[in-house]
């Protein structure tokens, strides 16, 4: 049974994928938007974890304002997704230079462009993130690390579809710390997200003003490799015109006391998050369970 | 630092980062840290320890063709010496 559903969805999304390489851009992103819309409808529990999110961060004043937003992240999520997969057809018709400015400081252009040098890529899920990994693929090759999809179907056509040009991705269980320090000896930029709650192998730390648990690995990895972290993100200004930010570039050094290191670096890149977010809100997932940390049970932690 | 305290403050390191319980006296030199419960993330931890407990710097990536207990007291006697 749950072969034939795996099946259904995999069907839906190759037909969906065929759709969207065939219409132009424009009507793909209007497209974007009537699905978006009607995910906004019909995904009562997702839009109701938006909403509260909006309001709970502060971002929205009120429910009403909420609501509004929300529907526009839900738009925006479907516009991410059709936007990777029009990219590359898009750019072959206009030149993916002049797409996307660049508003990155210069010590980290210079290390984008040293291909020598590791970096570790801290992004989250804000603007099109997908289109941010392809476009800086050209100034360094880009490893991320992905999450395995629940359709065993769907997952092995992402793989498949996701990856261009130096962007490659590895899944979550297989980032071996091998492959993960390689990439980063051979000059590449390790990408991973910071805003994936981490259950309870993360440490909390504030995004918002509220309890998160996050990952310990980027810091821990930046700790043990001394590589720097810069933290990026992509917004889309325009249909198919992208600017990319970066910030840092970061360096902490160990003090020896391991949970205030990897604290101040977690503390650091979620304030670096909450920033680029409050900068363009609409382009947010607002729709995922970031916050799974109840305040008032937020563990103490040093 | 003799080899025997390399490998005693390695088990104490390892009981802290390993997600899987053992009797720590009892590993030796021919256990594979894979087979430790100590995976991809709390390789992690375990480098960091390593560097800050024994004060030596290292690459990382120096670490991938380390794969038991034996071979990691090698490599960290061989940079405390140095």
């Amino acid at each position: 049974m749950k072969r034939l559903q795996h099946l259904l969805e995999y069907a839906a999304v190759r037909a969906l994928l065929l759709l969207v390489d065939l219409l132009p851009v424009r009507v793909a992103v209007t497209l974007a938007h009537g699905i978006g819309d009607l995910a906004w409808l019909t995904m009562r529990r997702r839009r109701r974890i938006a909403v509260d999110n909006l309001i709970r961060s502060g971002i929205a004043p009120d429910a009403r304002a909420a609501r509004r937003l929300s529907r526009v992240a839900f738009r925006h999520f479907v516009r991410v997704v059709v936007t990777s997969i029009k990219s590359d057809a898009h750019w072959r018709r206009h030149p993916w230079q002049e797409c996307v400015e660049w508003c990155v400081p210069e010590e980290v252009a210079a290390l984008l462009d040293d291909p020598q040098q590791g970096v570790i890529l801290a992004s989250g899920h804000l603007g099109s993130w997908e289109v941010g990994a392809q476009v800086l693929s050209h100034r360094k090759p880009i490893l991320g690390i992905t999450r395995r999809m629940n359709n065993p179907y769907v997952d092995r056509l992402m793989l498949r579809r996701k990856p261009r040009h130096r962007f490659e991705l590895t899944p979550k269980r297989d980032a071996d710390l091998g492959r993960l320090v390689g990439a980063l000896g051979a000059g590449k930029a390790l990408a991973i997200m910071i805003d994936t709650h981490a259950r309870d192998r993360g440490m909390v730390v504030d995004f918002f003003g509220r309890p998160a648990s996050s990952h310990t690995a980027i810091a821990l990895l930046h700790l043990v490799t001394k590589k720097p972290i810069v933290f990026g993100w992509c917004c889309e200004v325009a249909p198919m015109r992208f600017r990319f930010y970066a910030t840092g570039p970061f360096r902490f050094a160990p003090t020896g006391n391991k949970q205030r290191d990897v604290r101040t670096i977690l503390e650091q890149l979620n304030r670096e998050l909450e920033a680029a977010v409050r900068s363009c809100p609409e382009q947010y997932m607002w729709g995922h369970r970031r916050w799974r940390v109840p305040t008032d049970e937020a563990p103490k932690q040093p | 630092m003799v080899r025997t305290q390399i490998i005693d403050r390695l088990r104490d390191i390892m009981a802290r980062t390993a997600t899987t319980e053992h009797d720590w006296s009892r590993i030796g030199e021919g256990d594979t840290i894979a087979s430790l419960g100590i995976d991809s993330l709390s390789m992690l931890d375990f480098v960091y320890d390593i560097q800050q407990e024994f004060g030596i710097q290292f690459e990382a990536h120096e670490l991938v063709a380390v794969t038991t207990v034996g071979q990691l007291a090698t490599f960290i006697g061989e940079r405390t010496t140095a």
